[in-house]
């Protein structure tokens, strides 16, 4: 579910681009300190973006050092150090890798998940012991997208709401946000971002799922294979549905957009907006267009 | 008003200018807030109360500025005043009713009440329409609103809302290929965005390009 959120590299200033890798060493190194060097491969993109993201909120010195780590043994690079949304956001990368890799083994009992699981169990349930309710608001979302799994919704809409609420749940830690305006806002675009990596997921899927017959939202919704539409292929039915979910894509980036510019304080606009007009919209339009194109003939 | 935003921000902070900048600096700094916060643009956004704060804001900054600089012109003044009675005000009874939960942000009351009739005229179906729209059902949202739209091909409400929707997602667009994406795009497809913009921006009584 995780890694869609990118940044345009060649579009960012190199200052930016700097700012951004020391977030993102920061993540790595916060997670190595505090929860052993395992978790450390389970750090994203999307997290570093959520890390910006909420620095926006809460402003603190950045306290910035040059340190060298086993990935870059030779160079040194700026990390970003003791910082409370550093922290926060590391910890939740965690939950979410955590109960990711439990989804998957669900699904298919690799070795691969439950290794993972295992090795993440004792972080976990610090993590859960540290924020009061927090486990809790996960399960209850994560037992929703089961339901709504196993009774086979149909509408994509109620299909991605469980993701995108825990998403936007997650990333309104009080402590951190200090202002109702602020938590409303944070909460609006977690919402939009997690509708948006839920339904990137779901259509990145579409063949696979046909394949295996897994739960698709994206499939039920739009009848695959079905009345007037009987006898068509998944390159066919991607192309028939790809207007339709561009289109609810390109609008939960736009309300991202949107609502990021009501922020009080935007000190990292350069690189949020890289991310949300660059790189989010390049990722959206890599998928629904895919690599090989389905041989579909693009309107003018 | 004016007083307390003197008191509480800079207004050149608030317009992101320099201080003892120029009027024309002023000026053209107020225009691009107002349009980045304008209410139209946050119409199917929860937040829109935020926007409208943020967008009372720029207005006392700028009124404040203006009025130091004894240039206040009442032109300018009377095009801001337009922009906040947009309020609309059309049949009465059940519906309106809904609308005022609406606008109150009360959906869940409003949802109840819709859901509580069984009779389907092209209103219900909108006004369910504008629900997810805020709770951020936009597929639900859009298949609802053309629905009304096309049980009631004339109703300019129902035709302006799809428009709206189309709208905002080439808004997003556009400022996406203002900062570079797809550098290599076709001059067609520049000129469509700017027309739509435009399009939208003399709508809500704005303008995007001058001469158009």
């Amino acid at each position: 579910v995780f890694g869609y959120i990118v940044p345009e590299k060649p579009e960012l200033k190199i200052k930016e681009y700097e700012l951004f890798r020391a977030f993102y060493c920061g993540l790595c190194k916060s997670m190595g300190k505090y929860h052993g060097q395992v978790a450390r491969l389970t750090l994203n993109y999307d997290s570093t973006f959520f890390a910006l993201l909420i620095s926006c909120v809460f402003n603190e010195k950045l306290d910035i050092k040059k340190e060298r780590c086993i990935l870059h043994p030779f160079k040194k690079r700026i990390v970003l150090k003791n910082n409370k949304v550093i922290e926060y956001i590391s910890d939740i990368n965690i939950l979410l890798a955590y109960y990711n890799l439990k989804d998957n083994w669900d699904d298919d009992n690799s070795v691969i998940s439950v290794a993972g699981m295992v090795a993440l169990k004792r972080a976990c349930k610090r993590i859960e012991a540290k924020y009061a309710g927090m486990a809790e608001a996960i399960k209850k979302h994560l037992r929703e997208i089961n339901e709504l799994e196993v009774e086979k919704c149909n509408s994509i809409d109620m299909a991605a709401e469980p993701f995108a609420r825990l998403l936007g749940e997650l990333l309104v830690y009080k402590p951190l946000l200090q202002s109702e305006e602020a938590e409303k806002i944070i909460n609006w675009i977690g919402y939009n971002v997690g509708k948006w990596i839920y339904i990137v997921d779901a259509y990145d899927d579409i063949e696979k799922d046909l394949k295996t017959g897994a739960y698709n939202p994206v499939v039920l919704q739009y009848c695959y294979n079905k009345g007037e539409n009987k006898g068509e292929n998944a390159c066919e039915f991607k192309n028939r549905v790809r207007d339709k979910i561009s289109f609810i894509l390109t609008y939960c980036l736009g309300q991202i957009a949107k609502t990021y510019e009501l922020l009080e304080q935007r000190p990292y606009s350069g690189i949020i907006g890289n991310i949300v007009y660059l790189g989010m919209l390049k990722k959206t339009e890599q998928i629904l267009y895919g690599k090989e194109m389905c041989n579909i003939e693009k309107s003018v | 008003m004016a007083r307390r935003c003197a008191i509480l921000k800079n207004p050149y902070e608030v317009l992101g200018i320099k201080e003892g900048a120029s009027e024309e600096e002023i000026k053209k700094a107020y225009r691009e807030l107002v349009r980045k916060y304008h209410p139209d643009q946050y119409r199917d956004n929860p937040l829109a109360d935020l926007a409208e704060s943020k967008l009372r804001e720029v207005n006392e900054a700028y009124e404040y500025l203006m009025k130091n600089k004894n240039t206040s012109n009442e032109y300018e003044q009377s095009k801001r005043k337009s922009w906040w009675n947009n309020s609309k005000t059309e049949n009465g009874g059940f519906y309106q009713q809904v609308r005022v939960q609406i606008n109150n942000g009360n959906l869940d009351a409003a949802e109840k009440e819709l859901n509580s009739t069984s009779d389907r005229p092209a209103e219900w179906f909108y006004l369910k329409g504008l629900i997810f729209l805020k709770r951020g059902w936009y597929d639900q949202a859009y298949t609802h609103i053309q629905t009304a739209a096309r049980m009631e091909p004339y109703n300019f409400e129902y035709k302006d809302a799809l428009r709206r929707m189309n709208n905002a997602n080439n808004m997003y667009r556009m400022n996406a290929y203002g900062r570079g994406y797809n550098k290599d795009l076709d001059l067609c497809q520049i000129c469509q965005c700017l027309w739509c913009t435009d399009c939208c921006c003399e709508c809500a009584g704005g303008d995007f390009i001058d001469c158009c």
